[in-house]
């Protein structure tokens, strides 16, 4: 028993030696195929990054009405920051206000006035979902409708842009990325099968000699498990050779780094193998 | 050993056989002769079960047309050894290789492997082949080292069909020659031929196929 599966995975490994030709461009077709897949997850991934930290600078600026002391704007923005959706929730005492005038102005405000009008406020960071859209408006409301708020200001037109095409973006990333899948599936069986159906003399071989359906197929499953995983490494290296270029670029005029994230890749090479793996199996019941 | 009884069968063509009723014995050896086209393939086939009669009954050793299933096939074929006209050899392989696979086929162990291949190469004289590729060997040599992927595996009876199709008369000879002394060693042959010539007075059972009716 374990001779004749010793023999039979040195048979799928030995013959991926002997069809080398075959086997090469099976490899190729899969990385290539491969390729298409990762590199569209590795962009996705990226650009769902680049939104996130985007979503990260969303901040919100209120502004207490003028006869609110420092006291009782730190009542506020305690009772702001227990706002759902709220992450954190500062005070800018009116103190504070000044400095921040100042340092955007060049100006005292008491030199100019010979006294302190700005009133208190406090600067929010909002909680970002794991996943969805943030809806700002009711978070707006539900600041606006607490006594001794007089403005809230944030950046209408960028966040609302943001979060409408979130949702759209990641629809659109999933449906091509599962497109992409499929067609790599299609195209990896139908290599996968040529492959085999040029080896049709081996299969019908075995078949008079004896061989069960499980003993010719099995040394066909290790060879397309072999090819699809060397097939999803050459498209693992392109990708990863992608970012790094890209990062290379990058660095010249931005801090912004692209991320090849390992398990995300490490997970494409095993729906890739599997998906060799079960094209294989199709690709020899034709011949059985 | 290898039955049939009352098998009618139509094949490509619109040849058949007919309402066959015979037996062959352990250790004979049996040429089936006809013309090309006769039918003669299709009567090997139907004993190795690649296709099944569509009346009647051919058995096998204990194997029955009529009850076999799918999966016992391939442990009928482990006790039948096949030699075809084109040789089917696996060109990537060494001669080794090609007689070593029914033995990996039925499990085997490895050095077991080793010892009876060398068995065979030895008994066929083909020892000094054994690292060849078939693409190496003349075609008589390729008859030979399908005979021994044949024998290895010590059958019940060989088929072989048409083994001198492709030979020049001095390699059909030797093929003849060893397959009397395969047969003389207990194993039952029975060849397929339309090279009469070759075999009509070599002292075989004769079974004809005219139209269909198998004439033993």
């Amino acid at each position: 028993m374990i001779d004749r599966f010793l023999y039979l995975v040195s048979e799928g490994i030995r013959s991926l030696w002997r069809t080398k030709t075959t086997a090469l461009a099976t490899i190729s077709a899969i990385g290539i195929a491969a390729s298409f897949v990762v590199f569209s997850a590795v962009v996705g991934e990226n650009i769902s990054g680049i939104i996130q930290i985007a979503r990260g600078q969303y901040e919100f600026q209120v502004f207490f009405s003028k006869d609110v002391d420092n006291i009782r704007a730190a009542e506020l923005v305690d009772q702001i920051g227990a706002i759902e959706g709220i992450m954190s929730a500062s005070l800018i005492t009116k103190e504070e206000a000044a400095d921040i005038f100042q340092r955007e102005f060049g100006e005292n405000i008491f030199d100019l006035l010979e006294e302190n009008p700005l009133p208190p406020g406090s600067v929010l960071k909002l909680r970002q979902p794991k996943d969805g859209r943030i809806d700002v408006n009711p978070i707006i409301k539900q600041i606006e409708l607490v006594e001794g708020v007089d403005e809230v200001r944030y950046q209408e037109r960028l966040i609302s842009l943001i979060e409408r095409y979130y949702e759209g973006f990641f629809a659109a990333v999933t449906a091509l990325a599962a497109a992409i899948l499929f067609g790599t599936v299609i195209l990896i069986s139908n290599t996968i099968r040529l492959s085999i159906y040029a080896r049709r003399d081996l299969i019908r071989i075995l078949k008079l000699v004896g061989a069960t359906d499980r003993f010719v197929r099995f040394p066909f499953m290790i060879e397309g498990i072999l090819e699809g995983f060397f097939g999803s490494l050459v498209a693992a290296a392109v990708s990863y050779g992608f970012v790094e270029g890209s990062n290379y670029f990058l660095s010249l005029f931005t801090q912004y780094r692209l991320v090849w994230q390992f398990q995300i890749v490490a997970l494409l090479v095993g729906v890739i193998v599997f998906f060799s793996f079960v094209g294989s199996m199709r690709a020899v019941r034709k011949f059985l | 050993m290898i039955s049939f009884k009352n098998v009618s069968c139509t094949f490509e063509g619109g040849a058949g056989i007919e309402n066959a009723t015979f037996d062959i014995e352990p250790g004979e050896f049996v040429c089936i002769i006809g013309p090309t086209g006769a039918g003669k393939t299709t009567f090997l086939k139907l004993i190795y079960m690649d296709i099944f009669p569509e009346e009647g009954t051919v058995g096998v050793d204990k194997y029955r047309s009529d009850k076999i299933k799918k999966r016992s096939i391939p442990m009928l074929r482990r006790r039948v050894g096949m030699v075809f006209q084109d040789f089917e050899l696996l060109k990537d392989r060494s001669v080794f290789d090609n007689i070593a696979i029914p033995l990996h086929v039925q499990g085997v162990g490895m050095k077991m492997v080793k010892d009876e291949v060398e068995n065979v190469l030895e008994r066929l004289g083909i020892s000094d082949r054994r690292d060849h590729l078939p693409s190496q060997l003349s075609g008589g040599e390729q008859q030979i080292v399908s005979l021994a992927r044949a024998l290895v595996k010590d059958p019940l009876v060989i088929l072989a069909d048409e083994p001198t199709g492709n030979l020049d008369p001095a390699a059909s000879l030797k093929v003849i020659e060893l397959l009397e002394e395969i047969n003389r060693d207990g194993t039952a042959v029975l060849m397929a031929t339309h090279n009469f010539s070759l075999v009509k007075d070599r002292g075989y059972r004769f079974m004809q196929i005219v139209d269909g009716e198998v004439q033993t």
